[in-house]
């Protein structure tokens, strides 16, 4: 047994860094949850289950709650849709053309989530580019109102996500043998054959942390549905971030954030679950 | 031409179709930006797309808004600095990282990236509360470390997947002619991942020039980043000023693409 090494000792800002600044912080607003609300201060100075309580108590809770959740897998799953073939037709670039192809996934990467919900903006406007090409192509005779409605709040999403979802689906279909598919072709296998039996298992690992990124960013993403989803309808971020800026309870604000985490990582463990069987095949 | 292309070639209609919904889909990946671009440049008075005619003076307006261009140099102020440290912290990080193996080291690299893989919403709503204990709360100190925060695994990951490419067997000859710890990295290990440490800093940087949520909840007193101001101006104003400042934004993210390709090829960084 070798001793650690002293280069181990250069990590030390690095965890404090994450230690103090993050997982501090979050156990400390866990404990956050069960403060009583204050009367001077944002919070009070003792214990109590009341939010939680509140919460559970309120179908106006469970319906944002839902809400949230069910966007979020509407987003994940048309990103998923969106990515693929994105995803596809990377993998089987070279060259320039290869080069070219990233670049245009990584530049709206770099490009802020504002920035690129305000085009949104741009092209879903009363007359719009969006609502000119629709009615040049005569779907619908006069303009749509798609500002401040859910469907833009998911399209901006998905938007937002998709470069999360093809770069690693992309470098799973790039470690795909060839061969592997020239056998199975070779051997009478259909293209769709190929796909359901040998593609998109070996692509899975890919898939899955895709699918887990977006989801979990999915359902606290903030910025979107504060610009884009107008005053009606509430997701969670938008009231938590409001219980703690506008009416400043921090307490009860907290027990929402912990709300939506848990119901998130209850289901990214069922989606694991259901899907153990297909990360099991891929790795065969 | 591979094996996979030459099963999947066969001209056809499927073929064109396929072919259609990927051009279909770029067009939605780079349809936002380049409505934004070209609002930019109107002549008229509206958002609008295409613009009314061509000229610059939305820009002009940009550098005659003070509350924009306090935002944007406080965007950019904050973004050097957190660039600076994440580097510096990320590299420092990543020679510790290089000792490990095995588990320990797959456990590594998962704690490194947490702050990327925890919704910053949740961050945030932790950050604020600690900072506010450690009377830190609405500085812009506190603004700064949450940034630094935020930002840390983009240079970390780009720093450690360039030292994976350096072997172990340069550092043991350079240790064996006997130079010291501090020699070998300054003389060997540096210049070799000298890309990967210049394009972790260049991510570090635009993610926290484009950071908002952590920004609303941590803002300091009387100061805005850039994005937090323009989404007040978006919400109270809605004028082509917001799409100029949105493709300055953008112009930095193409650079930063360019760089990066130069750099290590894009190819490799993602």
């Amino acid at each position: 047994m070798r001793l650690p090494s002293p280069r181990l000792l250069l990590a030390i800002p690095a965890i404090a860094l994450i230690f103090v600044f993050m997982i501090l912080p979050i156990t400390n607003m866990a404990e956050m949850s069960f403060r009583t609300t204050g009367t001077k201060d944002p919070f009070g100075e003792d214990y109590t289950l009341a939010h939680y309580l509140r919460i559970f108590g309120d179908t106006y809770y469970w319906g944002v709650l839902l809400r949230s959740l069910l966007t979020a897998a509407t987003v994940t799953v048309l990103c998923l849709l969106v990515s693929y073939p994105i995803a596809w037709h990377m993998s089987k670039a070279k060259g320039m053309k290869a080069v070219f192809l990233y670049a245009c996934i990584a530049s709206p990467l770099m490009t802020g989530v504002l920035v690129r919900n305000f085009g949104w903006m741009i092209v879903a406007a009363l007359n719009g580019p969006l609502n000119e090409t629709l009615m040049a192509l005569g779907i619908i005779e006069r303009p749509l109102r798609l500002l401040f409605t859910q469907g833009l709040v998911i399209l901006a999403l998905v938007h937002v996500f998709v470069p999360f979802m093809v770069l690693p689906i992309n470098n799973a279909l790039r470690n795909i043998s060839p061969t592997l598919i020239e056998a199975s072709t070779a051997m009478g296998a259909t293209r769709r054959d190929v796909f359901r039996d040998i593609i998109l298992p070996l692509s899975f690992p890919g898939i899955y942390p895709g699918v887990i990124l977006v989801y979990v960013l999915a359902v606290a993403a903030f910025v979107t549905p504060a610009l884009l989803g107008g005053q009606m309808v509430s997701y969670m971020p938008t009231l938590i971030i409001g219980e703690l800026t506008g009416t400043f309870q921090w307490p009860f604000g907290s027990a929402l954030a912990i709300v939506l985490s848990l119901s998130t990582v209850v289901v990214v463990a069922i989606f694991t679950a259901l899907t153990a069987k297909l990360m099991e095949r891929s790795k065969a | 031409m591979s094996g996979a292309t030459s099963a999947f070639s066969h001209q056809g209609p499927v073929n064109i179709a396929f072919g259609a919904v990927i051009v279909l889909l770029y067009v939605f990946l780079m349809a936002p930006l380049v409505m934004i671009v070209g609002a930019s440049f109107t002549g008229g008075l509206l958002i609008d797309f295409p613009p009314q005619g061509l000229s610059l003076k939305w820009y002009f307006e940009f550098f005659e808004r003070r509350d924009l261009v306090d935002g944007l140099l406080m965007s950019l102020r904050i973004g050097a600095i957190t660039a600076v440290v994440t580097m510096t912290v990320a590299m420092m990080a990543a020679l510790a990282g290089q000792v490990l193996s095995g588990r320990l080291s797959g456990w590594f690299q998962l704690g490194m990236t947490l702050p990327l893989l925890v919704p910053e919403l949740l961050t945030a709503v932790g950050l604020l509360f600690f900072l506010y204990k450690i009377e830190l709360g609405k500085t812009v100190v506190g603004l700064q470390m949450g940034h630094i925060l935020m930002s840390f695994p983009y240079a970390y990951v780009s720093i450690a997947a360039a030292m994976r490419q350096v072997p172990a067997s340069l550092e043991e000859a350079s240790a064996s002619l006997g130079a010291t710890g501090w020699q070998t990295f300054r003389l060997v290990i540096l210049p070799l991942v000298m890309p990967g440490l210049a394009m972790g800093g260049i991510f570090a940087f635009i993610n926290s020039f484009d950071l908002y949520t952590i920004s609303l909840l941590l803002k300091p007193l009387g100061g805005n980043t850039l994005p937090l101001a323009l989404f007040d101006f978006l919400t109270y104003e809605f004028k082509p000023t917001a799409a100029a400042a949105a493709t300055l934004s953008i112009l930095l993210s193409i650079l930063g693409v360019a760089i990066v390709q130069k750099l290590v090829g894009l190819q490799r960084a993602f």
